[in-house]
């Protein structure tokens, strides 16, 4: 009798438990909705739906993940920065959205700081390539022909303030290029799919851009790889790094995305996320997924992710100030 | 080991239940999406791609292809039976889809849009087995001067879906194309005709726009004299197609196939503007050309089998050179990576099996898209029952839901009214809505294409003549537009002697 109206009272406390750490952790009590500004299908919408895959090992409540699109992400991410603090809205920051675009474009209807940011859950890096039959088997190459004929070189992007736009004279300026906008001509397409192709079919001389979008082409002897921006070699990929070609400077120029909210972001909401996204990066199924997509899935803390962001913004308007690339 | 092996084992690995189940509930999630206005063949996929993570990569992709299917044909019920495509590629299923239903000829409109889409969909499918390789090495050959031409020719068909006056058709093509410029500039980033507002930086969206054009129109229309027709309900019968009718329309289903075919094997084009090329030259044959537009069942079978053309064919450029041909191919595409496969030459080579496996069930997808599409019909032919002041609330209903679902914002249920006010006044004034919608569609291409040819040139015009293929399209242009102003001129030679006489 007695050992049962023990075990009844310590049910009794552990539901009084359960049900007043309930109570205390408010955040989070209904679905959470995350933005990907970008199109179902493409690289930040896989991430996403990579990471509510496994949300419900970590996180109590369901992800609900939006595709707001447009704009080259602006419209999605304007939209994040206009929304209520209260953690419900979060979502899926990226290079194109939160570097590039604030970088160059001036009629943007937000900046990088309308932001707080729970940090860097993966980076891709990046690829420079050209067609095999462009005779261009080199960086050195590739640069040599720049400065022979001027304004004849093109390389293609997924359109103007995409990452792949900034990456061409990025990598051009690093090698010695000057007035770099000048030298080649930006060939812009709607979509990084259709910016390689282009490369592969020879309408469009080097692309640099994410290695997952390159990898299959470089695989199947298609595109001829010049140059990666780890620091180490990529695996199935026959270039040099960046450093081994002495420009150590274009390791910043990686892909990368990441979780964020509003400026005022709730502290609640904040902390749940850190914890959350500390979780979800150390989940094998997720690194696996990521990695099968040409990922490297990080573990960064939310200062090194804004110090890392930061870093990749200033370099980057650096470039558009120096070469006039800011769009008005 | 040999192809033949090869098949043996790929067909152990269809024949089993969990992925001949996956394709069938695939075309009926398709069929069913696509049939919803405002969810279109890309939604249903991108929302059923996180299901296929956890399933083998063959009964995954199986899945979504099937979704993919049915999608593309589902979009013809709405667009017949209550003038509202249910997805972009059945846009010129309308034509000639609702008059018939006006007339009481629903259910015939409906069968033969099935027979169509299944007859192109095996055309296709064989295409893309038999002929994927030659396939994609023609289409990896279209660079931007090729696309301008391409879609210069394309803009013929202005003409062939213009109705009686070809001045109306080129006010509402100018209407679409001016809608179709504001937004972003593709080569500088600077905004066109946003008026400081945000939303409209990405430009007009295409569902809401479509919704619009053609079903608020009607609803419009219904407003103002709710009356009219009171009582009358649009009568499904017990028409069947019979095989004399049928027999008619094989050659415009024969031609629509075809035509879909290239158009899905090069990429970024897409079911909408194939659909509306294989209508147009499907009237060029026909004897019953007048009756184009009018109801007219070769016009459903024609655009049907132009839209379906593209559903095998777009899976050429993507397994052949592992290059997206559009989005719902590029949800594919992102449903092998995360299996680890990577479409392309390699994997012909590294995972020949599962190739052979997808080749086989993708051609049973055509015998669920017939079975399943059969059911559709007769589920909904009772639209067709409902009368007029239930159907139009819930259908004015589903195209605010659907205006808002494409990407979640209040903006494009505006755009969706402001459009169907400019639809209602093309629709009191004569003024054909399809010239519209093309150039809304071609219009960007066209530009965007014609920029980066001339970026390539460095500005000299020779580009456009670089290839064969480019020869090709101007003389094919220059015939089109020869035929459309020689027709001109008998038409109004004829009046002429006739009042002579």
């Amino acid at each position: 009798m007695t050992t049962r109206r023990a075990m009844l009272a310590a049910a009794a406390t552990a539901l009084l438990i359960a049900a007043g750490a309930g109570a205390e952790a408010a955040y989070p009590e209904r679905p959470i909705t995350l933005i990907v500004p970008y199109g179902a299908g493409g690289a930040t919408d896989i991430a996403a739906r990579n990471m509510t895959a496994v949300t419900p090992k970590y996180i109590p409540v369901p992800i609900l993940v939006v595709n707001k699109t447009g704009a080259g992400g602006a419209t999605g991410t304007a939209f994040v920065a206009n929304a209520a603090a209260d953690g419900y809205t979060m979502m899926v920051a990226r290079v194109g959205s939160h570097t590039v675009n604030p970088a160059m474009k001036a009629n943007l209807p937000y900046s990088i700081d309308d932001f707080r940011y729970v940090g860097v859950f993966e980076i891709n890096p990046v690829v420079c390539a050209t067609s095999p039959n462009s005779g261009i088997d080199s960086m050195e190459a590739l640069i040599a022909a720049v400065k022979a004929r001027p304004g004849e070189i093109t390389y293609s992007s997924s359109g103007v303030g995409s990452m792949l736009h900034l990456a061409g004279v990025l990598v051009l300026d690093a090698f010695g290029v000057e007035n770099a906008t000048q030298m080649v001509t930006h060939l812009p397409f709607r979509g990084g799919g259709e910016a390689a192709r282009q490369v592969v079919a020879g309408n469009a001389t080097f692309i640099c851009t994410n290695s997952s979008a390159l990898m299959g082409h470089i695989q199947s002897g298609a595109l001829k790889p010049l140059m990666v921006t780890t620091k180490e070699r990529l695996e199935g990929v026959d270039a040099p790094t960046a450093a081994e070609l002495g420009k150590p400077e274009l390791e910043v120029l990686v892909g990368w995305s990441g979780i964020a909210g509003p400026k005022d972001l709730v502290d609640e909401a904040y902390e749940a996320w850190v914890g959350w996204l500390g979780q979800i990066t150390k989940d094998a199924e997720f690194k696996e997924r990521m990695g099968a997509l040409g990922s490297i899935v990080v573990s960064m803390t939310p200062e090194e992710s804004v110090q890392f962001i930061r870093h990749q913004y200033e370099v980057f308007r650096a470039l558009v100030d120096k070469l006039g690339m800011r769009v008005e | 080991m040999n192809a033949w092996d090869a098949a043996y084992w790929a067909f152990q690995t269809i024949a089993q239940p969990e992925a001949v189940a996956a394709l069938a509930l695939g075309v009926v999630i398709g069929v069913i999406v696509g049939a919803i206005p405002g969810m279109s063949a890309t939604m249903g996929v991108a929302l059923t791609l996180p299901f296929t993570f956890s399933m083998e990569p063959l009964v995954g992709i199986l899945l979504l292809l099937g979704v993919y299917k049915g999608g593309i044909f589902g979009g013809s019920i709405p667009a017949i039976l209550i003038k509202t495509p249910g997805t972009p590629a059945s846009s010129c299923t309308v034509l000639d889809g609702h008059p018939l239903a006006e007339r009481g000829e629903a259910g015939k409109a409906l069968e033969m849009a099935l027979y169509a889409s299944c007859i192109a969909d095996v055309i296709s499918n064989l295409a893309l087995i038999l002929f994927a390789a030659w396939l994609a090495a023609f289409a990896l050959s279209f660079g931007p001067p090729e696309f301008f031409t391409l879609i210069l020719f394309s803009l013929t068909i202005i003409a062939g879906v213009s109705g009686d006056s070809l001045t109306k058709g080129l006010i509402s093509a100018g209407f679409g194309l001016l809608a179709a410029t504001v937004g972003l500039d593709l080569v500088y980033g600077t905004d066109r005709f946003i008026f400081g507002q945000t939303e409209l930086m990405a430009g007009l969206n295409f569902i809401p726009v479509l919704i619009g054009l053609f079903a608020l129109p009607e609803i419009l229309a219904y407003l103002r004299r709710p009356t009219e027709g009171v009582g009358k309900v649009m009568d499904l019968g017990r028409h069947h197609v019979t095989w004399r009718e049928f027999r008619r329309c094989l050659r415009g289903i024969g031609l629509g196939s075809v035509i879909g075919v290239v158009m899905g094997a090069i990429p970024g084009i897409g079911g909408a503007p194939s659909a509306f090329l294989a209508y147009s030259e499907a009237r060029r044959i026909s004897p019953n050309r007048d009756r184009f537009g009018k109801g007219e069942l070769e016009g459903v079978a024609a655009s049907e089998a132009g839209n379906n053309g593209v559903a095998g064919a777009t899976l050429i450029p993507l397994l052949a050179l592992g290059v997206p041909g559009d989005v719902i191919t590029a949800v594919i595409l992102g449903a092998f990576m995360v299996h680890g496969l990577r479409p392309g030459p390699i994997m012909f080579q590294q995972n020949i099996i599962l190739v052979y496996a997808l080749f086989m069930g993708i051609l049973l997808s055509s015998v669920f898209l017939f079975i399943t599409g059969k059911i559709a019909i007769r589920a909904f032919r009772r639209v067709a029952d409902i009368p007029r002041s239930i159907l139009y609330p819930s259908v004015l209903a589903l195209c605010v839901f659907g205006a808002y679902a494409i990407n979640n914002t209040m903006f494009d249920v505006l755009v969706m009214f402001a459009t169907g006010v400019l639809g209602y006044f093309m629709m009191r004034t004569g003024i054909p809505a399809a010239p519209f919608l093309i150039a809304f569609i071609l219009g960007p291409m066209l530009e965007d294409n014609f920029r980066q040819a001339m970026l390539m040139s460095q500005g000299s015009f020779t580009i456009f003549l670089r290839s064969g293929i480019t020869w090709f399209f101007w003389a094919a242009t220059a015939l089109s537009i020869g035929l459309i102003v020689r027709r001109g001129l008998g038409r109004r030679r004829r009046p002429a002697t006739a009042g002579g006489d």
